[in-house]
């Protein structure tokens, strides 16, 4: 069966440590001050009563992918999986896929002058058999990430046993990344 | 701030800067310019003698060409990676607006410059230095007999040119302001404005000879037309945004009402740009009288208007996207 991936993000779970961004920077040379993925942090509510939000920000692999869809040269490309991938030769930079994602997820590597983003690791991990490098970090299982139609995989647990969110799912692009929403702290919003 | 994540740097940086924003004012004022250029040649000229050319065929005929290349030029030095430019022309993506519009802009430059070499054919001829392009003019000029249907499919190019800057912009669903249905007509007419202001001040600087006042009444009656039709189109632009909530709304205030970018929009684009050709229209140009140097002021107004509309979409697009 054709595979279908999933990364999971447990909010309630995710302390902020920023594992998975180092990670993912000495896994993909990514250069200073720009980044791939990150876990931005939102501190809600009164002293003393706060609340943390730790929300992870990168590419959702849409299923729908307006990157994929406005690229002049066919260069934001999906895999068979339905992973959205970069082919560096045929990228021109002219940004506009960049402009078009809604969720802020490619910037240009201020070194190369190519497009990049979260690629799941495809190529140097997940099409090896290994799990994205953010993932393998996680001191605290925040990130869950595999095969959904796996039924013996976590992933597929995770899912069953969460109230699963898909961010911005209102614009219909059909994210592979989803987040399990945080109930901890003042107001359980 | 020192965030505990990094720096946020890669998320505020403005993607399309301003070449771009000057690329499709060039490139609206080509498609317009070339528009203008073949309705007066078709609609104009039917008392004329066939040797002497409107100046406003010949200031369209030298406008289109220089403007379009120009505007691929900065296009091209915009990119991340200027000399992989050639993957647009041999890797199509037809989904892409973008590809779709490289398509019609890799017929209409050349097209375009057909049109001028046939239009300046005797000064081609008589030039110590253009007169090597002489034999090439000459035979396109064999083909003479599918003129008109060459110019209809220029004129149908320069409304595809002309419109599809609009639709790049709206194709993008994270910007509000771009994501509109209103954009690709809004730049087709305030294109065809700035061709018939580029014309006329081309026109009466440079071939004062073949000015024909009833060409230059015409147009200026048209022009006003399309002004008149511009300023419904950024309303319905903005009650669209409004209209949609959310994200769309807060753009569409801030757009209107922050900053610098408030300001251009205000007093470049509805003031400079709308209010004072109108109100140049209803006095100083009352009953189409011909006076060269409101018709020259009237003309150097609109092109700043467009100009800035181009930017304060460009620019206010990427600010402003609502996001909270």
């Amino acid at each position: 069966m054709k595979k279908k991936f999933r990364m999971i993000h447990d909010e309630n779970l995710c302390i902020g440590c920023q594992a998975c961004s180092v990670a993912c920077r000495s896994e993909n040379d990514v250069p200073d001050n720009v980044f791939r993925m990150q876990v931005q942090i939102e501190t809600k509510g009164i002293f003393p009563d706060l609340k943390m939000n730790m929300q992870r920000h990168s590419c959702v692999m849409c299923e729908d992918a307006p990157c994929v869809t406005v690229c002049p040269t066919g260069a934001s490309f999906q895999t068979k999986d339905g992973l959205v991938q970069i082919d560096h030769r045929l990228c021109v930079s002219c940004k506009y896929c960049v402009v078009a994602c809604p969720y802020d997820a490619r910037f240009m590597n201020p070194i190369t002058k190519n497009i990049e983003k979260c690629t799941f690791c495809y190529s140097n991990r997940v099409s090896k058999g290994l799990e994205p490098a953010c993932v393998t970090v996680c001191p605290t299982d925040a990130l869950v990430f595999g095969d959904i139609n796996d039924t013996t995989s976590e992933v597929y647990k995770k899912a069953k046993e969460s109230n699963l969110l898909y961010p911005k799912a209102n614009l219909g692009t059909k994210p592979k990344v989803a987040f399990v929403p945080n109930k901890k702290g003042v107001s359980y919003e | 701030m020192n965030n505990v994540w990094g720096s946020m740097a890669q998320y505020d940086v403005i993607n399309w800067p301003w070449p771009i924003a000057v690329y499709l004012f060039l490139a609206g004022a080509s498609a317009g310019s070339i528009i203008i250029a073949l309705l007066v040649k078709w609609n104009r000229h039917d008392k004329e003698v066939a040797t002497i050319w409107d100046a406003m065929v010949k200031a369209g005929a030298l406008i289109s060409p220089l403007t379009i290349i120009v505007g691929l030029i900065l296009l091209i030095l915009d990119l991340g990676k200027p000399l992989s430019f050639y993957w647009l022309l041999i890797s199509y993506n037809f989904e892409s607006v973008m590809t779709l519009g490289v398509i019609a802009l890799f017929l209409y430059t050349p097209l375009s410059l057909v049109f001028t070499a046939l239009i300046f054919e005797d000064v081609i001829k008589k030039n110590a230095l253009l007169s090597i392009i002489y034999p090439v003019v000459n035979y396109v000029k064999s083909y003479s007999k599918y003129a008109k249907k060459i110019e209809y499919v220029l004129f149908f190019l320069a409304l595809i040119v002309g419109a599809y800057t609009g639709f790049l912009l709206s194709a993008n669903m994270s910007i509000p302001m771009w994501n509109s249905p209103i954009l690709p007509i809004l730049f087709l007419a305030s294109g065809i404005s700035a061709g018939i202001a580029g014309n006329i001040l081309v026109g009466m600087l440079f071939f004062k000879s073949s000015i024909n006042k009833e060409s230059i009444k015409y147009l200026l009656m048209l022009d006003l037309r399309v002004i008149m039709l511009e300023i419904p189109l950024l309303c319905l632009l903005f009650i669209g945004m409004f209209y949609s909530g959310g994200a769309a709304k807060v753009s569409a205030m801030q757009a209107l009402s922050v900053g610098n970018w408030a300001l251009v929009f205000w007093v470049g684009v509805i003031a400079v740009g709308l209010v004072a050709p109108v109100v140049i229209a209803l006095t100083a140009l009352k009953n189409h009288d011909y006076k060269v140097k409101f018709i020259l002021f009237n003309s150097i107004v609109v092109l700043i208007g467009v100009i800035l509309l181009r930017f304060y979409i460009v620019y206010a697009g990427q600010i402003f996207t609502g996001a909270i």
